[in-house]
């Protein structure tokens, strides 16, 4: 099956977080409220209980004036996952359509993921002990429907469909972005990263959304999951020279003598 | 999109388990546990209209309800597809609509009433600093008392006008009644109605300020 | 709006002015996208502030607060000077070429007939020179001096880009590049839309703001015309109809006048002939005489030559049998307001406040936040007896009588402060239901009505507010029962008759009593066409009658039409729900076609909305009548007037003139037939365009709270964020809302911020004559002092959506604003006023 995911054009998006509660409507998430501290964004970050966040981005140019940019925050659910890498329960799962799903009964809640991801998304919910994070509403996807950020965009910032089609379309876009006051304007997700299941059509350079330019997975843990994590997966978290290692390793083997540990054998249904 | 949800996990678990071999080097399988029950299959939707900026975009509402049809609990609240306005689009007020009527706890994720709705009549007698629970005919009854205690002692029936004649004025501006724009239509007709021939002048809706 | 939301796809440009389209609108952007990317069109925002609708905007352009007309006469200057208007139309469909009273005058800001000593004018000079037909007289050429044009073209005289550009602080490049790019629709094949919302209307000259608006389209020929129009995006989602409804002080269900205790609305037959435009020296002493002098038309009336109708079957449908041609249909059973009295909001809380009110009713509204100098209308309440209040939750206004609603910021001697126990208010609170917990129609800000069904429960024991009120009605019917005295009459003969069998209240009976029935036989009025004036037909408001049908032997409510067909492309989706008046999409939709009625304005034939077929025939009972009014959107406009009549070529039906109005004649407008430039009621300057600094028609109601430029140097403003809704009464409540904007902020300039001292997220107060505010500070690049007559200003911006209730909280921006409105309208002027601000 082809690649289906959300084609997210900034030039079309008004920040109006339909996107941000449409996601906590359908995945069933509590706010959580923190104080207004300045900014329009009121979350830093995304969190255990909020899978995506619309950015904000006020910026000058003596040429242009002022210009307010936004864009929308979530797992990017990469071709190639460094959570799925770095997991050592084998929680994280990629479907054939793209989505990288994480399976909370799997999930210890050691948050190694949460370290080796480059977009830091996945998320510790401390009301249950586990990591949390976007889905790309596979429990609709699956059933034919769009997800629910796509499905409640206004203003059709945010799209979904099949990823090559909607490649195709980014790329036009970005071109006519280009020849219409856009100089900059490019297209996100195509190749970072070996690609992403998420498509971006920025109106600037990614460093001006805040997009890594660059992202990559930290070697170690590339590295690690082809050697060690198929035999010594509770290994990786004593390999990692974070400050997290003693929590992790923690949990790691608590889990582990706990008996909770499920044997990666799959094939449900 | 046409794959059920047994035959798209199917395909996934075999695509994957191949793929675990010679591609990536590890276990895909999107489990079963890891994908949720779509649960507003087989739901029929409630369409209703925005309560908010005067758009009109629409919403529809799923709703849980048991095997008599009673109502239980929401579902979800989201933008309705079929309304040419909004065509499914909603913004974050028009997506916060669950809200309206129940939330999740943030302490424990349970869905709960939105515990700041009022679930019953409530009398704050003068001078006290509480509420008091009633009952709806309590209420009504004493509201229609006061109503007429103070018509009944203000009410203008006639006045005379400047040429020496009397006219009939019908009037009292003891009473006044403010807002409505949140209502249906046929509720602020019938405020409109029965306000004016309670004799009314102070009237005024959200529309002036 | 005089079109729709959807129709904002179909314009080629749009000026957003007064409005945050994007923030509190959200939906619109999405058909104003959608004209971009198909028809390549432009979308300006004007905006004291830089906001998401700016930073989807091709243009943004600043102003200071309380400048609008200053810019739109500019830019009427320059349509004039440039000869950029809309030619044809001009001249056929305006008043453009209407001569003027030589006693009309106007002189340094003031217009003929000013009274001074009542601020207010004497309109009368305010008219047209008629001939002996009793029409106005006309020069289609424009070049009398005494035309409305020439007159027109002399009063913008004054307002040169410069002059202009120094009172709005707006750079000339930008102020240039916007007059450039909207006038560009005055090409005949070109339409641009005006969306405006409370930025315009919440000025001492709001009415004028948006008389300004209504110019500029005039001239650019863009009324009535798909992707034009004067577009108010109205606030609250049935705001239009309470509106309707005429839970306003000054009409009654239908936009009619509300009877006075004067003279001319003595009886029905006073108030009839008061309320009929042209019919004020007509020979006619009863209706019956009226009908023969409708039937065969009168001049200078418009549509409204029918009020008598819509008045008795008003009064038939609200007293039934009670009211028959022997008691003037019960007409006296209205309350007649004093004639010298303003019962607006503001006059209302005013004579509160002087405790001449005891008892109120507060449906689903929350004047503690959302009132202007909210400090003394919470004082006013204290003066009630006792107190209704129906809403979903104990908002702001319901605990005004808590510790907690007196707790200020800053102690201010001058800011009252009560204990519950000093409060003697008895309060009633009504739990109502969520609007899908409940069913009922809803008149969005195109006047399309839509049927919301239920689809949930209520919770606990709260009930819909139709429940509310019919119960109401029924036990104040109950303890009226029986009476004989006259004054009670309105009440014990008040129709109310709302239940079903089951003893439950029936939406179905109370929405065919507004859309009207024959009182025969009980079946709708199918238009409100067929209303009569001889008691034979009922109906509760004339501008709803033919939203309900009755075909092949069912009842239809149209607003529960779900139809989703468009044949003509233009998003009119005719079955729909059900747009007043009778289905019309487009109001004014004549204007889409040529003067001849056939022919498009060239180039724009897939924006022709009606013509006039010569072949068809109208009624078919007359088969060798030919000739009729049709199109893809139900004609704004007498069906059957053809070429042979005078009437053809105007397509205003409500103005008696029957042309679009470049000059308000008459009683129109309390402030001048044009628009012109008055600075705000606080203001840091002095008005440069003439020596009027306040409009002279304002009535000031508190002479002694106006805060001067030299203690309150900033200019302080309020609005809304998209996620929250009015008061926030509603959203405060919701988790996933609060989230998003937690708290009250104030916006202000990175250069005000470094003089003051203030970094982001500082607690700060914000201090007028009338109140102190704390807020977090959202210090912002998006804000910037403004050059006003060579002197930097600075403006700030407060969200007045805060309260203490809720899961979001915060101080109430309406403690600060004031107790001044516009001289028509009386809508508070919460969007321009003077403060300090200070870190807290």
């Amino acid at each position: 099956m082809a690649n289906l995911t959300n084609l997210y054009d900034v030039s079309k998006c008004t920040a109006c977080r339909g996107c941000q509660i449409a996601c906590k409507d359908w995945n069933q998430l509590p706010a959580s409220i923190e104080p207004f501290k300045g900014n329009y964004q009121t979350h830093e970050d995304t969190d255990g209980d909020t899978f995506t966040i619309i950015k904000f981005f006020e910026t000058e140019d003596p040429v242009t004036g002022v210009n307010w940019s936004f864009i929308k925050h979530q797992c990017m659910h990469c071709f190639e996952p460094a959570c799925m890498m770095a997991c050592p329960k084998g929680a994280y799962t990629k479907t054939e359509t793209g989505a990288t799903v994480h399976d909370p009964d799997k999930c210890i809640g050691c948050q190694y993921c949460t370290y080796a991801c480059p977009f830091e998304i996945p998320k510790y919910r401390k009301r249950e002990d586990k990591i949390s994070k976007c889905t790309l509403c596979v429990d609709r996807t699956v059933e034919g429907l769009t997800p629910a950020c796509a499905r409640t965009c206004p203003t059709g910032a945010l799209t979904f469909g099949d990823r090559d089609e909607l490649l195709q379309k980014a790329e036009d876009r970005a071109k006519y972005l280009r020849e219409n006051g856009y100089p900059n304007a490019t297209i996100y997700g195509k190749l970072e990263l070996g690609g992403l299941n998420k498509l971006y059509v920025l109106t600037d350079t990614p460093d001006k959304f805040g997009l890594p330019v660059d992202p990559h997975i930290p070697k170690n843990i590339s590295a690690w999951q082809n050697v060690v994590q198929p035999y010594f997966g509770w290994l990786i978290p004593l390999m990692l020279g974070a400050s997290a290692v003693s929590f992790v390793t923690t949990r790691l083997l608590a889990n582990k003598h706990g008996g909770h540990g499920e044997h990666e054998e799959g094939g449900h249904e | 999109m046409k794959v059920t949800r047994r035959q798209f996990l199917k395909v996934t678990g075999a695509t994957a388990a191949a793929m675990a071999v010679t591609d990536l080097g590890f276990n895909m399988n999107a489990t079963a546990s890891a994908i949720k029950e779509l649960r507003i299959k087989n739901v029929t939707p409630t369409p209703t209209v925005c309560p908010y900026c005067a758009s009109g975009c629409g919403l529809v509402v799923y709703a849980q309800k048991d095997s008599a049809g009673k109502f239980q609990k929401l579902l979800s609240v989201h933008g309705d597809p079929d309304n040419p306005i909004n065509i499914g689009g909603a913004c974050s007020k028009g997506a916060a609509m669950f809200n309206l009527r129940e939330i999740y706890d943030p302490q424990t994720g349970e869905q709960i009433i939105n515990p700041k709705r009022v679930q019953k009549p409530l009398y704050r007698a003068p001078g006290t600093d509480k509420w008091v629970e009633k009952d709806w005919d309590w209420m009504l009854d004493t509201i229609a008392e006061r109503i007429k205690e103070t018509r009944d002692s203000s009410f203008i029936h006639t006045e005379k006008l400047a040429d020496g004649n009397d006219v009939i004025v019908n009037r009292t501006e003891k009473i006044a009644s403010l807002g409505g724009s949140g209502l249906d239509n046929e509720e602020c007709y019938l405020l409109s109605k029965m306000m004016r021939s309670l004799g009314l002048v102070y009237l005024e809706t959200q529309a002036r300020i | 709006m005089t079109n729709h939301v959807v129709d904002l796809k179909n314009t080629d440009c749009a000026l957003i002015m007064g409005s945050n389209a994007a923030e509190n609108h959200p939906i619109s952007m999405k058909w104003l996208i959608r004209a971009r990317e198909n028809r390549g069109a432009k979308i300006i925002h004007v905006d004291p502030r830089y906001t998401r609708t700016s930073a989807r905007a091709d243009l943004y352009a600043p102003l200071r607060s309380g400048t609008d007309i200053a810019f739109l006469g500019g830019m009427i200057k320059y349509i004039i000077d440039n000869e950029l208007y809309h030619k044809d139309y001009v001249v056929n469909y305006t008043n453009a070429a209407y001569l003027v009273k030589d006693e009309y005058g106007f002189e340094d800001g003031l217009f003929s007939g000013y009274d001074q000593e009542n601020r207010k004018y004497d309109v009368s000079s305010w008219d047209y020179k008629y001939g002996e037909d009793g029409l106005p007289l006309t020069d289609p050429t424009l070049q009398d001096p005494r035309c409305v044009f020439q007159l027109m073209k002399k009063h913008y005289e004054r307002y040169d880009i410069d002059s202009v550009c120094k009172i709005t602080g707006t750079p000339k490049n930008k102020y240039l590049e916007v007059l450039d790019m909207f006038c560009a629709t005055g090409a005949p094949n070109k339409t641009g839309t005006i969306m405006y919302a409370m930025g315009i209307t919440q000025h001492t000259v709001g009415s004028q703001n948006v008389r300004s608006f209504a110019v500029v389209q005039l001239l650019l020929g863009n009324m009535g015309r798909p992707g034009g129009g004067v577009n108010a995006l109205r606030g609250e989602n049935n705001v239009q109809g309470a509106t309707d409804m005429a839970l306003l002080f000054h009409i009654i269900p239908g936009y009619i006048d509300s009877p006075m205790n004067n003279a001319a609305h003595k009886d029905l037959i006073s108030f009839v002939r008061s309320v009929t435009p042209g019919a004020a020296k007509l020979p006619f002493t009863n209706l019956e005489e009226l009908r023969e002098l409708v039937k065969e038309g009168f001049p200078n009336s418009g549509w409204k030559i029918h009020s008598s109708k819509w008045v008795v079957s008003l009064l038939k449908a609200w007293y039934g049998e009670a009211a028959n041609a022997g008691n003037d249909y019960a007409y006296h059973y209205l309350p007649k307001r004093d004639e010298k009295k303003n019962y607006s909001h503001m006059q209302l809380f005013e004579a509160m406040h002087r405790g001449e009110i005891d008892g109120l009713f507060v449906n689903g509204t929350n004047p503690v936040v959302g009132g202007p100098n909210a400090n003394k209308e919470q004082a006013a309440l204290t003066k009630l007896k006792w107190m209704v209040s129906i809403d979903l939750w104990l908002n702001e206004t319901a605990d005004y009588w808590t510790h907690q609603a007196w707790d200020r910021p800053v102690e201010n001697p001058n800011v009252a402060k009560y204990t519950p126990a000093e409060i003697g208010t008895e309060v009633f609170f009504l739990p109502a239901a969520a609007v899908y917990e409940k069913e009922g129609t809803a008149a969005q800000t195109g006047r399309w009505v839509q049927f919301r069904w239920k689809g949930a429960d209520p919770v606990g024991e709260s009930k819909s507010d139709l429940w509310i009120y019919n119960e109401l009605g029924k036990r104040i019917k109950k303890i009226y029962a029986g009476s004989t005295r006259k004054e009670d009459e309105p009440i014990v003969n008040m129709t109310w008759d709302y239940d079903n069998e089951h003893g439950e209240d029936d939406i179905m009976k109370v929405a065919l009593e507004l859309c009207g029935f024959d009182v025969a036989d009980g079946k709708p009025v199918e238009g409100f066409a067929k209303l009569k004036d001889d008691g034979s037909t009922a109906c509760g408001n004339w501008v709803y009658c033919g939203a309900m049908t009755f075909k092949d032997g069912k009842t239809i409510y149209k607003p529960q039409l779900r139809k989703k067909d468009d044949p003509s492309g233009l998003g009119l989706y005719p079955e729909w729900g059900w747009a007043w008046p009778m289905n019309r999409r487009i109001v004014y939709n004549r204007c889409s076609v040529q003067p001849d009625g056939v022919t498009p304005w060239p180039g724009d034939e897939e924006r022709q909305l009606v013509r006039w077929d010569p072949n068809a025939i109208a009624d078919p009972t007359k088969p060798e009548v030919l000739g009729k009014w049709v199109g893809v959107d139900v004609p704004d406009f007498i069906g059957t007037t053809g070429p042979d009549k005078p009437a053809f070529t105007k397509p205003f039906i409500m103005r008696p003139e029957g042309h679009g109005c470049l000059f308000a004649a008459k009683t129109s407008m309390k402030d001048g037939p044009f628009p012109e430039h008055y600075e705000p009621w606080e203001s840091p300057t002095a008005n440069k365009m003439n020596s009027h600094n306040l409009n002279p028609a304002t009535k000031v109601i508190e002479p002694d709270k106006q805060g001067d430029a030299e203690k309150y140097p900033i200019i302080g403003t309020t609005y809304r964020v998209s996620e929250h809704w009015q008061t926030g009464a509603l959203t405060r409540n919701l988790p996933w809302l609060a989230e998003l904007m937690p708290n009250m902020m104030v916006e202000l300039s990175e250069e005000l911020a470094n003089e003051k001292g203030i970094k982001n997220g500082h607690d700060v107060i914000i201090s007028t004559i009338r109140g102190d505010v704390k807020a977090v500070a959202c210090v912002t690049k998006r804000f910037k002092p403004l050059v006003i007559h060579g002197k930097h200003v600075h403006e700030i911006g407060l969200l007045w959506q805060y309260g203490f209730k809720g899961f979001a909280t915060g101080d109430i921006a309406n403690w600060l604003t004031p107790h001044i409105g516009d001289a028509n309208t009386m809508i508070p002027e919460y969007k321009a006023w003077l403060c300090d601000i200070r870190r807290a």
